[in-house]
């Protein structure tokens, strides 16, 4: 292996047993072996994680173009907004009209 | 170093009481050579920090030499529990004639080649010494070497690996690799040596067998892949004066380092 060249991998974590893989940072590392080591020693020493995926950053796909990701047009139509804010100012109407409201919501 | 007790598993007093003298002497003497061979070898390795072959590296040995403090400061608790004193004192208050660290750790860091062979031979010499020590009928020290086993664990993936990678690596790093080998190995039989009492410590059912018999255990396992590697295997026998008193300069340039703080101000309170 002389002269192996160093690749960037990527380090996930997970902090406690359900929680989502994370990214935590990245590393060099001229394999796999070290990069497991490296990322045990950068991520893992103290205890903060339970468990860790390394990636070399060239397995990624990556995917940055702005036609596919940040269309010209309006979507906000697209976006759940609708129902977590919008939805609420309409049902107090609703209730208002109904004459069904609650005490100091909106008349 | 007076955070908890470590040692504090099982019942100490009640294990302690149940030695005679000679044997109490000998459980001493092996306590403070294994505490003195992870303080020493942590403090060599902590030289590596900024100066390792690539930062990663820098920063993943520096935490193994940590780890070796914190053994350190585990074990010099079990010896104050049992001999009464301070671990502080066991580990930062005494001349270096009076260090029981075996004279592997003598020599200084060297280039990365000889820092690396030397934390091979002593990592799985130690792991050997663990073994024979998972089952003490000392519980305090069983219950803190099982938990140092779980940390040796991955310092001997890491040293296997950099072995591995130095022995295949081309000429020059494979080279400095042997040459630090054959530098090192009498004084690496020491690690597995020198301690008084060992026989009445195996008879109590502190250490499973004599220190002779895990020395044979240890480089039995370690033949296969010494001649995988096709590196230099170890001498017949341990030189004299395994752990001391005579001492090297280069040890004793390290104790001036890590005796510094202490030494300018030995009643300061943190």
């Amino acid at each position: 292996m002389p002269g192996q060249p160093m690749q960037v991998y990527e380090v996930f974590r997970r902090e406690r047993e359900g929680g989502p893989m994370q990214h935590a940072g990245n590393l060099l590392a001229p394999d796999p072996e070290l990069a497991s080591h490296y990322a045990r020693e950068f991520y893992g020493r103290r205890q903060e994680s339970v468990r860790l995926w390394i990636v070399p950053r060239a397995a990624i796909v990556d995917l940055d173009d702005p036609d596919l990701l940040q269309p010209p047009f309006d979507r906000s139509f697209k976006k759940p907004v609708g129902y977590s804010t919008e939805i609420k100012a309409k049902l107090a109407q609703a209730r208002s009209r109904a004459g069904t409201g609650k005490a100091g919501e909106i008349q | 170093m007076t955070t908890g007790g470590p040692g504090t598993t099982g019942e100490p007093a009640a294990s302690v009481n149940q030695f005679d003298p000679e044997t109490k002497q000998a459980l001493a003497n092996l306590l403070l050579a294994t505490a003195d061979d992870e303080f020493v070898i942590g403090f060599w390795d902590s030289e590596w920090t900024g100066i390792a072959p690539l930062l990663e590296e820098d920063v993943a040995f520096a935490s193994l030499a940590q780890d070796e403090i914190g053994h350190a400061q585990a074990l010099y608790q079990l010896l104050a529990d049992l001999e009464g004193g301070d671990p502080d004192e066991l580990a930062f208050g005494r001349r270096p004639e009076e260090y029981r660290h075996a004279r592997l750790l003598d020599h200084p860091r060297t280039d990365w080649a000889f820092s690396v062979a030397r934390r091979f031979l002593y990592d799985t010499a130690d792991a050997a010494r663990l073994d024979a020590l998972v089952a003490s009928a000392h519980a305090p020290l069983a219950g803190v070497v099982a938990k140092m086993r779980r940390e040796e664990t991955y310092h001997l993936l890491h040293m296997h690996a950099w072995l591995e990678r130095l022995a295949t690596g081309g000429p020059e790093p494979r080279s400095r690799l042997v040459a630090a080998m054959e530098r090192l190995w009498p004084d690496a039989l020491c690690v597995l040596a020198g301690v008084e009492g060992d026989a009445l410590l195996v008879e109590a059912g502190v250490l499973a067998e004599p220190l002779a018999a895990v020395r044979r255990r240890w480089l039995a396992g370690l033949a296969p892949e010494l001649e995988r590697l096709g590196l230099p295997a170890p001498p017949a026998d341990p030189p004299a004066g395994c752990r001391g008193p005579d001492r090297s300069d280069d040890f004793r340039w390290l104790w001036e380092q890590f005796t510094m703080v202490r030494r300018s101000d030995p009643e300061a309170v943190w």
